[in-house]
């Protein structure tokens, strides 16, 4: 079943548009890569999702439209999102950062708590740190720890790894993968890195100037010349 | 000496309660609200028609007068702070008006003449050869109480986390799950409460007239300079400063004086450390 529909979205920020129409679907279970440059769309389009740009066209989660909610009702619909700049609360520990993901999900706070320390252990040593002290790669998993304290049925990651040293990517990685295989989490992750995308990924969509490029398994894309010469330098 | 100690401390409680209000709007709404001690001013008057013209007990006249400023807090949110999207100077120039109108009207309904408000608690205990009314230990265990409620609840509950949360990073805070502008609303309902509720105790202390909401916006501007905006320690610590800097003033020097000093600590604070001594802008 398909967990997030979209259909011709196209976003503005004032009269500029970021995207323009458009359209894919995500199933349960998979993940999904989103690839492309600077600029191209992706942080938008997963703002977008969100609720956070001006929008037209279709966005549904599990059937629902999403059109009209405020980014706090989506989040308790189900999406989980982290995004590229983090947006932690720095002067709060990392136990309190992680409890404000869990404002939506009251209910659930001591098993997600449970999940997030068994994938980012470190975080569980780290907990009564505050943020703003952390280290990039702590900062990186704290926001996707808080995004997991909200119960989401998709979670969106965005460019986890900009600015990171190749170690801690790897780790990143690792504990998505491990999210996607044990947790059963369906999601959406937009990189830069198009190699950590293509580790990742099941599936990719190539983003150009707020469209959709291509879009196809990592197999069917790594045969595709254009899209060899544009990411992969040969 | 004794007499400073007692004096200062009951004062200090006080000022912190005053300034604990305008610095949870200064953290989370990001606005100066230049109106807030016109919150006092609502809540006095409120108490005095309650208590002394209805001649209701003076408990309900405390309740209401916090209810007044709660619902003064929410509807200046609803009418000028949404409207205006939180931004910065209209707002400051809006609540500033605001604060004459609220003025004129209370000039209209009670009249120019300042009234004395009869105790909260008659009587007076004696501290060694100091006598101390009933009212102002009252007001500062009521304080105190108020001040600790609202440091645990800020540290200790989602809704004040998501205070914290929005204080610090409102796109963080949004997608968390946590409406901003419903926590928005929430912190200028409960600085309306907490800003009648020291007005109560504020007209106690000195008297009840219209202009009396200017003072305690010096005190409270001066608190929350000096203590770093934010801070509820900080804010706590300078009440303490300014509260026995007045009453040596006052009692050592020259009554006249007691609000200079005030000032000039301002003035001094802004030019050596513009954040502060205890200075950041969240709330925690």
């Amino acid at each position: 079943m398909a967990i997030l529909e979209i259909e011709n979205l196209s976003a503005f920020y004032g009269k500029a548009q970021a995207l323009d129409g458009v359209s894919f679907s995500v199933e349960e279970g998979e993940i999904v890569g989103v690839i492309g440059a600077n600029g191209a769309g992706k942080s938008t389009l997963l703002d977008s999702i969100m609720g956070m740009t001006q929008t037209t066209g279709a966005i549904r989660l599990a059937g629902a439209d999403l059109a009209g909610k405020t980014t706090a009702e989506i989040v308790k619909m189900g999406v989980g999102y982290a995004p590229e700049r983090a947006n932690l609360f720095p002067y709060m520990s990392v136990r309190d950062n992680l409890l404000v993901g869990a404002y939506t999900a009251r209910d659930d706070i001591e098993r997600n708590l449970e999940m997030v320390h068994d994938l980012f252990p470190r975080l569980k040593e780290r907990s009564t740190q505050e943020t703003g002290t952390q280290s990039g790669g702590e900062r990186q998993m704290v926001s996707v720890g808080r995004a997991l304290m909200t119960s989401p049925k998709l979670l969106m990651v965005d460019e986890p790894t900009i600015g990171l040293a190749p170690k801690v990517c790897l780790e990143i990685a690792e504990v998505l993968r491990r999210l996607n295989k044990d947790y059963g989490a369906t999601i959406i992750i937009t990189e830069q890195n198009v190699n950590f995308a293509l580790t990742l990924a099941e599936r990719l969509l190539v983003m150009e100037t707020g469209r959709i490029r291509m879009s196809g398994t990592v197999e069917e894309l790594r045969e595709n010349p254009a899209l060899t010469e544009a990411y992969f330098g040969h | 000496m004794l007499q400073i100690i007692i004096q200062g401390l009951l004062l200090s409680g006080l000022y912190a309660l005053i300034a604990v209000g305008f610095t949870l709007i200064f953290s989370v709404g990001r606005v100066l609200n230049l109106a807030y001690g016109a919150y006092l001013m609502l809540g006095g008057y409120a108490f005095f028609y309650v208590s002394q013209t209805l001649g209701m007990p003076k408990l309900l006249g405390v309740v209401a007068a916090v209810a007044v400023g709660v619902i003064a807090g929410l509807m200046k949110h609803r009418f000028i702070v949404k409207p205006l999207k939180g931004d910065m100077v209209p707002v400051e120039i809006a609540t500033l008006i605001l604060a004459v109108v609220l003025q004129s009207a209370v000039v209209l309904m009670f009249g120019d003449s300042s009234k004395i408000l009869h105790s909260i608690i008659p009587g007076v205990v004696q501290v060694g050869t100091v006598s101390v009314p009933y009212s102002n230990v009252f007001a500062m265990i009521v304080s105190w109480t108020v001040l600790i409620a609202l440091y645990l609840f800020i540290r200790k509950t989602h809704l004040g986390r998501a205070m914290q949360a929005v204080s610090m990073d409102q796109k963080g805070a949004a997608i968390s799950g946590v409406n901003p502008d419903h926590v928005n609303m929430m912190v200028w309902g409960i600085s309306g409460g907490l800003g009648a509720l020291g007005g109560v105790f504020f007209a106690s202390y000195t008297q009840l007239y219209p202009a009396m909401w200017v003072a305690p916006l010096i005190i409270a501007v001066a608190v929350v300079i000096v203590g770093g905006i934010g801070s509820i320690i900080g804010t706590l610590i300078v009440a303490h400063i300014i509260g026995f800097m007045e009453v040596m003033t006052t009692s050592l020097i020259a009554p006249e004086l007691r609000g200079v000093f005030t000032m000039a600590l301002i003035i001094i604070v802004l030019v050596v450390s513009p954040k502060g001594l205890f200075g950041r802008e969240e709330i925690h």
